[in-house]
């Protein structure tokens, strides 16, 4: 007997799907039943799309005629509220007055509509993608829980099966964080793979485009159809996308995979540690090499990337300040889009040379493996009401925390995804995270595929607990 | 000229005095990293911002 249908990963649906099988019709009415079954206790969701069934009716239509275009065609995903959408308000999470954002599809939902899935609709995310909580969402596994940040609706979505997959965006870990406390997967790419236009900028030169999935082989195929050309991104590398399927089911061995001994793993909850050590070991039953290493310049990328954030986000704030606008923000977003103000910019620049000299480490350590690997973050999801959490030996602040392992690679703009590799004594999940060369996605997801289809929870979902 | 009148003009915010002491006292943990970073010797190091004129549509600099 297979799995309810919201259990099921991409890779499954889509044959149905295609083979007449399994109507879009069918697909979407289920994650809409499942929104509203569920979703008063998550607050996933912003909005859902009024022709949600229009559209499925639309694809289903055009596969019936013969003319199915791929893997996407009438699978139901939902977008992050900071890209713009034709059909739907874009609010970048704010209640704030003095935002009206254009009604157009962004470059990513254009592509997602082009290979013909649903938009079933908005998901909530953190204030200008500002944060790691997303209030008032809760993490499916544990309603009391926070499901991450800034997509963390994103994440809760695709965690609860209220919809096959859904776009985040991540300038120092806001898909990867999501990702690793909801139990999904989460890709952020190669800076410049996916064009950003029609994404509400948080941060320039840090800011990426991606997917959270119930698997590494759905990553692959929402990335396949989200990476290419975008003139109307400057950031944009118009770097056509490899055939990610190629790099699915295939082994390990001859696969040189790095550890980074400092910064990410010095402090992390016991539980963790023993997973993503578990993890290592379980690779390297199977790789050809594994290499431990050091990057001691990283002990200077907190300036670095505060420098850098503080100084983008307050500068595209800054109407919003001048004109006082800055006071209808929530307290913690307010206050860190006005002290951007105190970032000099000798220290801005100053944090783009360190950002030079780590990327020149990353690629000396990349000339000897082939992908890192290491844990996604040093906690799980912590209690809406803890402001700080016990790691190893010292208390840390949970929004400090909750981004140390992933910033470091906005920082170098270098692909990395997180895969689930099992959950703490609480039945929480844990993220194993791996990075890689630029432009090298295959090779993460040829290492993260073999790593998942080791894992018997491979692509679980669950009710909201 | 007043302190709060100094940061006005240098900074260009026109926070009252409680709301600058409030972000002051935000900032000061970053600061503390920030503090890291000015204490390297990057002279010889370029920054990873690449000026780039804009080529026309007939590929010359516009």
């Amino acid at each position: 007997m297979s799995a309810p249908l919201w259990q099921q990963s991409i890779e499954d649906l889509s044959p149905q799907i295609r083979d007449g099988a399994l109507s879009p019709i069918a697909l979407t009415e289920t994650y809409l039943e499942r929104i509203k079954a569920f979703d008063e206790r998550l607050s996933s969701f912003v909005m859902i799309a009024d022709d949600a069934l229009e559209q499925a009716a639309r694809a289903a239509s055009e596969i019936s005629d013969g003319r199915w275009i791929g893997p996407l065609h009438g699978i139901p995903i939902a977008v992050k509220d900071n890209y713009l959408t034709s059909d739907m308000p874009t609010r970048a999470g704010t209640g704030a007055p003095g935002f009206d954002f254009d009604r157009r599809d962004s470059n990513a939902v254009a592509r997602l509509r082009d290979a013909g899935a649903v938009i079933i609709g908005k998901t909530r995310m953190h204030e200008f993608a500002w944060g790691n909580e997303t209030p008032p969402t809760s993490n499916p596994w544990d309603v009391n829980r926070v499901p991450g940040g800034s997509s963390g609706g994103s994440g809760a979505a695709v965690a609860a099966g209220l919809c096959a997959a859904a776009l985040g965006s991540d300038t120092g870990g806001s898909i990867r964080i999501p990702a690793s406390i909801c139990g999904t997967v989460g890709i952020k790419p190669t800076f410049g793979l996916v064009g950003r236009d029609g994404v509400v900028p948080h941060s320039w030169s840090l800011d990426h485009a991606g997917p959270l999935t119930a698997t590494v082989a759905d990553a692959a195929t929402v990335l396949q159809v989200l990476a290419g050309p975008d003139a109307a991104d400057p950031g944009c590398a118009n770097v056509a996308a490899k055939d990610y399927s190629a790099a699915m089911g295939k082994p390990i061995s001859g696969i040189r995979i790095g550890i980074c001994r400092n910064h990410f793993f010095d402090a992390l909850q016991t539980d963790i540690e023993t997973a993503v050590e578990n993890a290592v070991a379980n690779l390297a039953a199977g790789a050809a090499e594994i290499k431990e290493f050091n990057v001691p310049n990283l002990a200077y990328g907190l300036g670095a990337i505060f420098a850098i954030e503080l100084a983008s986000s307050t500068a595209w704030h800054d109407r919003a300040i001048a004109e006082g606008r800055t006071k209808n923000y929530s307290d913690d977003v307010r206050t860190l889009v006005e002290i951007g103000r105190f970032v000099t910019a000798p220290d801005y620049l100053k944090a783009e040379q360190l950002r030079r000299l780590l990327m020149e480490d990353f690629v000396q350590v990349l000339s000897e493996v082939d992908v890192i690997v290491g844990p996604t973050l040093p906690l799980t999801a912590w209690r809406k009401d803890e402001k700080e959490v016990r790691i190893g030996v010292e208390d840390e602040s949970v929004l400090a925390a909750s981004w140390r392992l992933t910033y470091p690679w906005n920082l170098v703009g270098l692909p990395a995804i997180s895969v689930p590799c099992g959950f703490d004594s609480n039945g929480l999940p844990i993220g194993l995270q791996f990075a890689g060369r630029p432009f090298d996605e295959a090779m993460l997801f040829h290492v993260a595929d073999a790593y998942e289809k080791t894992q018997a929870d491979r692509g679980l979902r669950t009710d909201p607990k | 000229m007043s302190e709060l009148d100094v940061y006005k003009d240098i900074f260009g915010v026109a926070f009252d005095a409680e709301r600058l002491e409030q972000n002051l006292s935000a900032y000061a943990d970053i600061l503390a990293e920030i503090r890291k970073l000015r204490q390297l010797d990057l002279s010889n190091v370029q920054p990873a911002v690449i000026f780039s004129p804009l080529a026309s549509k007939n590929g010359t600099p516009s």
